[in-house]
C-alpha cells in the first residue's frame, strides 16, 4: 500500500467528523438561511432573510456593540497577559501560589464566572451590599451600573478574566524557552528596558500569542452565554439576537436565524484575515 | 495500516449495518397504530421499564423538586417508569429539537419524549405535526376535568383536539411588599402612576419572557378598554388601532422603570432577584402561591403579598404533550394520567410545594378530595381561590400574542 491512501485512512476519522458535522451543519444551516426549509412549506432559494435582517433597525447597533466587545476585550486579554507574563518569568516568593492563582480562571467555565461576576457587581450585589453597609450609597440604584450596561462592561470583564491566563501562558512559554540571552544582549548594547522590551522581547513573543489572540477574537465575538447573562436587552450581541430568532416561535423567523449565523461566521472570517494582516505590519515594522 | 487490517474494519462495519437492519425488522407494530385499540391496563403494562424524558422550563426549584421527587418516585415504584427531567430555559429549545429530528428523519427513537407546552409553542408544534395523537381521551383521570370548559379544551384559542392533556392552571398576580408599599395599586392606571410617582422601582421581563410577555398584555387589554373585543382570531385592523397606544404608553413609561428602561431583565427569575434584592418593588407571577413559596424559602420578606388588578388578570392552562417520534409513548400516557391524579394534584397544589392551582374540577371528585382540595392551607401571601376566580380574565389567541411580541421588540426595545 502507498502512504498517500494509509495517510487518508489514518485521517479518515477525523475528517469525517468534521466534514459531516461542520461542513454538513454549515450547509445545512446555509440552505436554510436561503429560505430552503421544506419542513414549514419553504422552498424558497433568495436572500430575503440577509436582506431582512440587515435591514431590521438592531442589526447595526448589534453589529457595532459586538465589534467593540471582541475587539476591546481581547486588547485588554493580551495586553494584561503580556505584562503578567513578563512579571511571572522572574523568581520571587511565593511564585508557585502566585502561578496557580494566575492559571485558576482557565478551570473555570464562561458561564459560571458569568453568573459570579453578576453575584459580585450588579447594583443589589455582594460589593453593592458592602458599600450599603459601610455608608457609601443607600440606595441599589446609587451604585455604579457595571451589569447590563451600554458598553457591556460586564461582559468585556468576564472575557478578560477568563482569557489572561489563556494568552499569558501562551508568552511564558516562549519567554521562558528564549531564555535571557536576547534581553541581557540588548542591555550590553546600551538598550534601556523599554527599548528592551519593544525591539526585543515583544517581537519575539507575537508570533506566539497571535493565533491565541485570533482564537480569543473569535470566541468573544461569536459566543453566546456571557452576553446573554450579562448583556443590555438592546442592542444585544449579534449571538444573542440569533438565539432569539431561533428560539421564535415563529418558525417563519428561522431563515433570519440562520442568516444571522452565516453573517457571524462570515465577519470572524473577514476580521481574523484583517486582524492578521494589521498584526504582521505590525511585525514587519517592530522587527 | 495494512490491508489485511482495511478489509477486516470493512467486514465488520457491513456485519453491523447488517446486524442493526435486522435488528429493526424484528420490531412490532408501532405504538401509534396500535393505541386506540388497547385497554389502559395494556397501555400501563407496556410503559413498565421505558425510560421517559421529561422536557420542561426549569426555572423554578420547587417545581423542578416536585417532579424529580414525587413524580418520579411514583412512577418508579407504581409504575417502574424512568423519569428524567431535562429542564430548559424555554419551550423552544426542545421543539426545535424535535423539529430537527423531523428534518433529519430521526421518526422514532426521538430524545423528547414529553415536553410541557402551551399557547403558541403548541400551535407550532401542531403546525409542524411534531405530536403523537390524539391519546387524552384514552387517560382515565380525564373523567375529572370539565369537558365544557373552554379554557381547557382550547389553549390560546387553539382547539386541543387531544394532543396535549392538561395539568395546571396559572393565574397572573402581581407581588409587592407591603413594607415598602403599604397600599398596592389595584387598578392598572393607579400602577402607571405610582411608577411615575416612583422612579427605578419597576420593571418587567423583556419578551420574549412569558412573563414580561403577559404584563404587557394587561397594559394591552388595557388601552383597548377591554378584552372583549380581542378575543376571537387576530385582526390586523383592530390591532393596529390599539398597538400604537400601547407603544407609547410604554415608551412614555420607559424614563421611570428601572435602569430608565435602558436595559430589561432577560428572564422573570432575574426579575424575582430583583424584587428580592429590592431593587424593584413589584414582581409579577404565572404563579399566584410563588411568592409564598419564596417567602418560605427565605428569599422574600415575609411582609410580600400580592393581589391582581381589580379589572382582572390573565389565567391560562398548562398542559403536557407528547413528541410523535418518542419512544417511550405508553410511559409517557402513564405520566400524562398520573399528572391528573386527584393525590398529584392536590400534593401540586400545596403552597410548600408548588402551589399549582389545580386543572381538576374538584367538584366532580369523590368526596374525600372534594374536602382535602377545600382544606389546602393558604398562607398570608396567597389569595383566595374565589378572589382569583372572580378576576380571571381570559388569553388571547396566539396569533394576537406573536403581534404583540413582535411589535414589542420593535417599538419599544429598540426604540
Amino acid at each position: 500500500m502507498n502512504t498517500g491512501l494509509s495517510l487518508i485512512f489514518m485521517l479518515a476519522p477525523a475528517l469525517v467528523v468534521i466534514l459531516v458535522l461542520f461542513a454538513g451543519g454549515l450547509a445545512l444551516g446555509f440552505s436554510q438561511s436561503l429560505g430552503y426549509m421544506p419542513i414549514i412549506g419553504a422552498y424558497g432559494f433568495n436572500l430575503d432573510a440577509y436582506l431582512q435582517l440587515i435591514k431590521s433597525p438592531g442589526f447595526v447597533p448589534s453589529l457595532l456593540l459586538t465589534i467593540f466587545i471582541s475587539v476591546l476585550a481581547t486588547l485588554l486579554a493580551v495586553v494584561l497577559a503580556v505584562a503578567t507574563a513578563l512579571t511571572l518569568r522572574k523568581r520571587f516568593v511565593g511564585k508557585k501560589i502566585v502561578s496557580f492563582l494566575y492559571q485558576f480562571p482557565l478551570t473555570v467555565p464562561h458561564l459560571v464566572v458569568a453568573v459570579g461576576v453578576l453575584l459580585l457587581v450588579s447594583q443589589s450585589g455582594l460589593m453593592a451590599r458592602a458599600a450599603f453597609q459601610v455608608g457609601l450609597i443607600s440606595d441599589p440604584a446609587q451604585f455604579p451600573i457595571l451589569v447590563f450596561d451600554d458598553l457591556g462592561i460586564g461582559v468585556i470583564l468576564v472575557y478578560v478574566w477568563k482569557e489572561v491566563p489563556f494568552i499569558g501562558l501562551i508568552a511564558l512559554a516562549v519567554l521562558q524557552s528564549m531564555g535571557n540571552d536576547y534581553e541581557e544582549q540588548a542591555r550590553t548594547l546600551g538598550a534601556n528596558s523599554w527599548q528592551t522590551f519593544r525591539h526585543v522581547l515583544l517581537p519575539l513573543i507575537i508570533p506566539g500569542i497571535l493565533p491565541g489572540s485570533i482564537i480569543i477574537f473569535a470566541y468573544v465575538f461569536s459566543s453566546f452565554e456571557v452576553p446573554f447573562l450579562l448583556g443590555k436587552s438592546y442592542p444585544a450581541m449579534l449571538s444573542v439576537l440569533s438565539y432569539r430568532l431561533y428560539t421564535d416561535v415563529d418558525l417563519d423567523a428561522r431563515p433570519q436565524a440562520m442568516a444571522m449565523s452565516i453573517l457571524i461566521a462570515v465577519f470572524v472570517l473577514i476580521l481574523v484575515l484583517f486582524y492578521r494582516r494589521l498584526s504582521q505590519r505590525i511585525l514587519r515594522r517592530s522587527g | 495500516m495494512t490491508r489485511k487490517s482495511i478489509i477486516i474494519l470493512v467486514l465488520a462495519a457491513l456485519v453491523a449495518s447488517g446486524l442493526w437492519a435486522g435488528g429493526k425488522q424484528e420490531q412490532s407494530l408501532p405504538f401509534e397504530q396500535r393505541y386506540q385499540s388497547m385497554s389502559w391496563e395494556q397501555i400501563v403494562d407496556e410503559a413498565g421499564g421505558q425510560k421517559l424524558y421529561w422536557y420542561m422550563w426549569g426555572g423554578s426549584d420547587l417545581i423542578n423538586k416536585f417532579v424529580n421527587g414525587y413524580v418520579a418516585e411514583r412512577l418508579k415504584n407504581e409504575y417502574d417508569i424512568t423519569l428524567e427531567m431535562v429542564p430548559v430555559t424555554d419551550a423552544a429549545t426542545f421543539i426545535n429539537k424535535v423539529l430537527g429530528e423531523k428534518q433529519a428523519r430521526r421518526d422514532s427513537g426521538g430524545s423528547v419524549d414529553m415536553m410541557w407546552i402551551n399557547g403558541e409553542n403548541f400551535r407550532t408544534t401542531r403546525d409542524a405535526d411534531l405530536l403523537f395523537g390524539p391519546y387524552a381521551d384514552k387517560l382515565p383521570h380525564m373523567q375529572y376535568i370539565d369537558s365544557t370548559d373552554s379554557s381547557i379544551s382550547n389553549d390560546f384559542g387553539f382547539p386541543v383536539e387531544g394532543y396535549e392533556s392538561p395539568y395546571g392552571s396559572a393565574q397572573v398576580v402581581m407581588v409587592y411588599d407591603s413594607a415598602r408599599v403599604p397600599e398596592p395599586p389595584r387598578k392598572i392606571e393607579d400602577l402607571l402612576d405610582w411608577i411615575r410617582a416612583n422612579p427605578g422601582k419597576f420593571t418587567y421581563p423583556a419578551i420574549p419572557d412569558f412573563t414580561g410577555s403577559v404584563f404587557v398584555r394587561h397594559l394591552f387589554y388595557h388601552v383597548a378598554g377591554g378584552y372583549e373585543q380581542l378575543l376571537g382570531s387576530f385582526d390586523q385592523e383592530l390591532f393596529d388601532r390599539i398597538a400604537p397606544k400601547l407603544w407609547q404608553l410604554l415608551n412614555e413609561l420607559e424614563p421611570y422603570l428601572w435602569r430608565e428602561g435602558n436595559t430589561y431583565p432577560e428572564t422573570h427569575t432575574l426579575l424575582q432577584d430583583l424584587f428580592a434584592n429590592g431593587e424593584v418593588y413589584f414582581d409579577v407571577t404565572y404563579n399566584p402561591s410563588e411568592a409564598a413559596s419564596l417567602v418560605s424559602q427565605g428569599r422574600y420578606p415575609e411582609s410580600a403579598r400580592t393581589f391582581v388588578f381589580d379589572s382582572g388578570t390573565i389565567g391560562n392552562t398548562h398542559y403536557v404533550a407528547i413528541s410523535y417520534n418518542s419512544s417511550s409513548k405508553a410511559a409517557a400516557m402513564v405520566l400524562a394520567n398520573l399528572l391528573l391524579d386527584p393525590a398529584t394534584q392536590y400534593e401540586k397544589s400545596r403552597p410548600e410545594v408548588w402551589g399549582d392551582l389545580t386543572v381538576l374540577s374538584v367538584g366532580s371528585l369523590p368526596r374525600q378530595w372534594r374536602e382535602k382540595f377545600g382544606a389546602v392551607p393558604r398562607p398570608p401571601s396567597v389569595l383566595s381561590p374565589d378572589e382569583l376566580s372572580s378576576h380571571k380574565i381570559p388569553e388571547l389567541q396566539a396569533a394576537w400574542l406573536d403581534a404583540i411580541e413582535k411589535g414589542w421588540t420593535e417599538n419599544v426595545l429598540q426604540k
